[in-house]
């Protein structure tokens, strides 16, 4: 290496004084050099200094970096570099230049302050591009001094002139003798600016914490976030992820995009986007522990489609910082700063400070979250317990869950009184309306509490999630019907009252929070336990109303007919029969005309058997149309068929240990028949659109004035249920067949209704007995009660002289010839109104013409109407 | 080719660089006291901007058991998530022989599970098992003493200068990645309480070495070829002998 040799130049004598005054000026240059702390103003005093005694251009300081064996230059001076100007100076101040070429090597291994000629140097191999440069602007040569600390060489002072031999002894053994304050005054600024620099640190991270301590919401913290984001230099824009409630995404939380703004459209889309954590980007800032840099470009070319990548593409980001977000061992989010450098201790501290931040806010929202939770199930509450009837719980329900937690009602099933079955109480098919049809199938069914699902929500503690996808891969056939909803999940639960299972409750939703479930199950147990109470009061107060009609009714025929009279030999086999079959349980049929008094039977024997402290229930058959008689008799279920909005207990069912009485059996439908027959045999009841049968011990009294023999051979009889009935037959006597009681119950009925309308009728004229005598009495015993009723109406005496037998009597007898020539109708016409005058007006009801005329009551309104008869023809005409 | 050597101030890592520089590269000695931390991520990200490759020679501070797991663990950790977010197209590791052998060891515990980091981590990696280095045998013999006696389990032992390793190091950072495992040595075998005696002698150590059987390494059971290459290995072009001797010339 050759060095810069100048002929020596020639040199005045110094004085003393002069000598005395650059001793003093070095001094001074030293003292002042060692207490600059600016790095600005270092170079501004050494230049000034010693260019007041010698010539110089300019001068730098240059920093070896050891760890890869280069220098850089760190001290410029702006103010008098000639190569300011120059297009590489830019390049020329960032450079580092490599200590492993040998001009510098020189320098390095020299002590004292070594020159060079440019000219001879710079075009070296290997030699540093900054002598070309100072040559190309006309510095000639350069005085290179080491800058050493702790006997290690820091890096270098540059002198440059453009005056060849500037560099004089003199001025080498100055730079010499300043050399160590220099490096001292170095050092002492590079010491400064890591303490400026961690002070600034520590001020921002004071300042970003105590901004950050204040934050409650989102909002806050968005704000204390950007005030700090926006004091960091060279950041372009940030966001902040946050991780979802379902763990494998996340979304935007808090972002600022930066000056230039995206287009608005691409920026909702990434702000409404879940982004996968595992999508070979986020999933790595989350494993990691500490901040990362990523290159856009790189991570695009490396195959990661992430949209926001492009959108960080657009946005001409190069470079980002990712840094997870995290509390204790747990990730919130992701932080993400497009920025060039990474400050690990700064970033470390922002994110703990956001971290904390955020855990606290989402904690706040859960608390709130939790607290609304609450104040809804309050409502809920409130709610429920207005609710009375299935429907308005039904509406409760749907209306809350719906709203309030987007979840669906599917079922509830509740278990029935066996405590096996379960039945359906209430569902919302508007959720099904995909899938209609199998879901009334799959609903009507009635299942059991051993049913696989059902037995495993009921031993659950909390209930079950069954996940619908997952359902469907293990062919739960259910599950096909949840999918249609939409719906992710089933949540199911058990109902309880107390500690009994009362029913079971099916949810759909996307989410369910435990305490909500609990909540509202807890509730619904209790309204649904209620609103069977309330179900059971019903009835209960149902049977009593109709327990308390038939006791009205029964206390009407005992007023009736308190005592059979009648003391014939006819009767008193009657009575010898009835007391015979009383005591069993046997089935008997009581036969007779109409107006025998076959009730009056029905009952003695009913009232002399063991059931007589129950009721005697009745059904006459022949009272109701043939599509009700059915569920007269064995009851329905709600729904069974149309019209039937409530359960009814039958007939059968209210006939529990006592009687059924079976008037006008005779007139059973058919159908009604088979079902009877069935519960005759089988002892056992099921009511309509039930399927469960229901024992019952009844003992049956059927009666009727048909020949069931007759009606058998007809067809319109089953022979099998006659013969179940036919056991223990009485035939009841026609009062034709007993004249010998005729007196009696005569004088029976006028002592009764004189008694009722205030007469003082002691006797019966015997003109009367002898036309009550020789009367036919087709309407037999009732006929005759409502024949002396009216007679006792008429008489104003003491005693009955009159008796209103109708003119039929005559009729009966009329010739024949007189008959013909009479249309269908005249006959009917004339037949009703004598029926109605033999019955004295009465149309309907025990005794009245319709029952005589074996026509339902309504059916003799409309032909009286049709044929226009009035009362007139049956009043008047006697 | 910028190289960046983590450890690059270490005793092989020193050996390493200057190699490397030799050659002509860009190389950056990486170490905490260089501003470059792999625990902390200080400094690393930039570092390994354009950086081909990393040789990672750095060694725990501390050797207890959870201590150096944890060393080796979050040092790897960061170390390959940094290069992979740089594009780093090689990753040079310093492993020991035997070290799956010897995993009733912590320090060998740690060493298996840096290397299945690398191994895990896609970044096309070679792994060096080299056996004891030379310059170690002091302190095998320092951690065996009890006074004056120095208690050496018979166990084979092949030792290798830091040199030799040095050199096979800056080799395989220069050759392309081979995503496995090469396994380098000393010379010369012997049992390890030949070694530790004749170096003793050489080195005027008053010590005394009591060989024993209980094929006992650090406190760690092995065996007797535990510490020996099992295959092929290659072998370094110091002996013993020669590696003594330079000993005593710089002592
Ligand atoms: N000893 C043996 O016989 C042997 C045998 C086979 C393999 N090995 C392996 O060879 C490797 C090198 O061993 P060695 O003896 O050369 O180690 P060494 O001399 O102890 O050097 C360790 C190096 O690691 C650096 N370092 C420590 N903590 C660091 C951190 N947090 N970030 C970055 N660098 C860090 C140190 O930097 P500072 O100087 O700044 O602390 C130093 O440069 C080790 O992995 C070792 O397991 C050793």
């Amino acid at each position: 290496m050759k060095r810069a040799e100048h002929p020596e130049i020639e040199v005045p004598v110094l004085s003393k004084a002069v000598l005395e005054q650059e001793r003093k000026m070095l001094l001074d240059l030293g003292n002042d050099i060692t207490s600059v702390r600016d790095k600005n103003d270092l170079l501004a005093l050494f230049s000034k200094r010693i260019k007041s005694l010698f010539y110089f251009t300019h001068t730098i300081v240059t920093l070896i970096d050891y760890k890869d064996e280069t220098y850089t230059p760190f001290l410029l001076d702006d103010e008098n570099s000639p190569i300011r100007a120059h297009t590489l100076y830019q390049q020329l101040i960032k450079a580092r230049f490599s200590l492993n070429e040998p001009f510098i090597q020189a320098v390095l291994h020299t002590a004292d302050p070594i020159s060079f000629i440019l000219e001879d140097i710079m075009d070296k191999p290997l030699s540093p591009l900054f002598l070309r440069v100072n040559h190309e602007e006309g510095v000639q040569e350069i005085l290179m001094t080491r800058l050493m600390k702790e006997g290690k060489p820091m890096g270098f002072i540059h002198i440059y002139t453009d005056r060849p031999g500037s560099f004089t002894k003199e001025f080498r053994s100055v730079i010499k003798g300043i050399a160590p304050q220099l490096s001292g005054a170095v050092s002492n600024i590079l010491k400064n600016e890591e303490i400026l620099n961690k002070e600034k640190e520590k001020s921002f991270l004071l300042d970003f914490s105590s901004d950050i301590a204040k934050v409650r919401t989102k909002v806050e913290l968005a704000a204390a976030v950007h005030s700090s984001l926006s004091k960091l230099t060279d950041l372009k824009a940030y966001a902040i992820r946050r991780i979802n409630e379902d763990g494998a995404t996340l979304s935007p939380y808090i972002f600022d995009p930066g000056p230039i703004p995206p287009d608005k459209k691409e920026q909702d889309r990434l702000v409404n986007t879940n982004f996968p954590i595992n999508d070979g980007l986020q999933n790595r800032v989350l494993e990691s522990n500490i901040p990362l840099l990523f290159n856009v470009d790189r991570e695009i070319q490396r195959g990661i489609t992430s949209s926001y990548l492009q959108f960080w593409k657009r946005m001409e980001y190069k470079t980002l910082a990712g840094i997870r977000l995290r509390n204790a061992e747990t990730n919130l989010g992701i932080l993400w700063l497009a920025i060039e450098e990474i400050n690990i201790q700064l970033l470390q501290g922002i994110c703990s400070q956001i971290s904390i931040a955020m855990a606290n806010i989402i904690a706040n929202e859960q608390v709130s979250k939790k607290q609304e939770e609450q104040a809804f199930l309050l409502d809920f509450s409130h709610d429920i317990t207005q609710v009375r009837t299935r429907t308005e719980l039904q509406d409760a329900i749907i209306r809350v869950i719906d709203k309030t937690m987007h979840t669906k009602l599917a079922m509830i099933r509740v278990i029935d009184e066996d405590g096996f079955h379960l039945s359906p109480f209430m569902f919302d098919r508007t959720l099904f309306k995909n899938a209609e049809a199998t879901f009334d199938k799959m609903s009507v069914n009635r299942i059991t509490i051993e049913e696989p699902y059902t037995s495993r929500v009921l031993a659950s503690k909390e209930g079950l999630v069954f996940n619908v996808a997952e359902e469907i891969r293990d062919g739960n056939a259910y599950a096909r019907l949840w999918e249609t909803t939409g719906l992710k999940n089933m949540y199911s639960l058990p109902l309880r009252a107390g500690d009994k299972n009362i029913g079971t409750i099916w949810l759909l939703a996307n989410r369910l929070s435990k305490l909500m479930m609990k909540g509202i199950c807890s509730q619904i147990s209790i309204a649904i336990a209620n609103i069977q109470a309330n179900e059971k009061l019903l009835a209960y107060k149902k049977q009593l109303e109709i327990e308390n009609d038939y006791l009205k009714e029964q206390i009407h025929t005992i007023y009736n007919f308190s005592e059979i009279i009648g003391h014939g030999v006819a009767m008193q086999e009657v009575y010898r029969l009835v007391s015979v079959v009383a005591g069993t349980n046997s089935t008997v049929l009581v036969l007779g005309e109409t107006g025998t008094g076959k009730e009056l039977i029905a009952r003695a024997i009913h009232n002399t058997s063991s059931r007589k402290d129950k009721l005697m229930v009745k059904v006459n058959c022949a009272a109701l149309p043939a599509s009700l008689i059915e569920s007269e008799l064995f009851g329905h279920e709600r729904g069974a068929f149309t019209g039937a909005i409530d359960r009814r207990i039958g007939k059968f069912e209210l006939a529990d240990h006592s009687t059924l009485f079976l008037d006008e059996i005779g007139e059973l439908p058919l159908e009604a028949q088979a079902k009877l027959l069935r519960v005759i045999q089988e002892r056992e009841v099921e009511r309509l659109g039930g399927k469960q049968t229901i024992k019952v011990d009844v003992r049956l009294i059927a009666a009727t004035n048909r020949n069931l023999e007759d009606a058998v051979k007809a067809g319109r009889f089953r022979e099998d249920l006659f013969y179940r009935l036919n056991v223990f037959p009485i035939q009841l006597p026609s009062l034709r067949e007993r004249p010998e009681d005729i007196e009696p119950l005569a004088n029976f009925f006028v002592a009764r209704y004189s008694r009722i309308t205030g007469r003082k009728i002691k006797n019966i004229s015997p003109k009367v007995l002898q036309q009550l005598g020789s009367y036919t009495w087709p309407g037999n015993v009732r006929e005759m009660e409502h024949l002396i009723e009216r007679s006792v109406l008429l008489t104003p005496g003491d005693t009955l002289q009159e008796v209103y037998i109708p003119r039929g009597t005559t009729a009966e007898k009329q010739n024949p010839a007189q008959l013909a020539n009479r249309s269908l109708e005249e006959v009917e016409r004339s037949y009703i109104i004598e029926t109605l005058q033999r019955c004295a007006g009465k149309i309907s009801g025990a005794g009245g013409a319709a029952e005589i005329l074996q026509i339902p009551g309504n059916t003799l309104h409309s032909k009286m109407k049709k044929l226009g008869i009035g009362k007139a023809d049956y009043f008047l005409t006697k | 080719m910028k190289i960046v050597v983590i450890g690059g101030s270490g005793l092989i890592g020193t050996k390493v660089v200057a190699k490397l520089r030799a050659r002509g590269h860009q190389v950056i000695a990486a170490s905490p006291n260089t501003g470059i931390n792999t625990i902390t991520g200080e400094g690393l990200a930039e570092a390994l901007t354009n950086t081909s490759v990393v040789i990672d020679l750095a060694n725990s501070p501390s050797w207890e058991d959870k201590a150096v797991m944890e060393f080796f663990q979050t040092a790897g950790r960061n170390l390959l998530a940094a290069e992979i977010n740089a594009g780093v197209k090689h990753h040079v590791a310093l492993s020991i022989v035997g070290v799956l052998l010897m995993q009733d060891s912590g320090y060998m515990r740690a060493k298996k599970a840096q290397e299945d980091l690398i191994m895990q981590s896609g970044v096309p990696y070679t792994i060096i098992r080299s056996t004891q280095f030379m310059e170690f045998i002091k302190g095998i013999a320092d951690q065996a003493a009890e006074g004056n006696v120095v208690h050496i389990s018979d166990v084979q032992f092949q030792p290798i200068a830091a040199e030799d390793v040095a050199t096979f190091v800056a080799e395989a950072a220069l050759e392309p990645p081979i995503d496995g495992i090469k396994e380098i040595a000393g010379p010369g075998r012997f049992t390890m309480p030949e070694v530790v005696t004749r170096y003793l002698q050489s080195t005027n150590d008053p010590r005394k070495v009591v060989p024993n059987s209980h094929a006992q390494y650090y406190g760690a059971q092995i065996t007797t070829t535990s510490l020996v290459p099992a295959g092929q290995a290659r072998l370094g072009a110091i002996n013993l002998e020669t590696w003594l001797a330079g000993q005593l010339q710089h002592a």
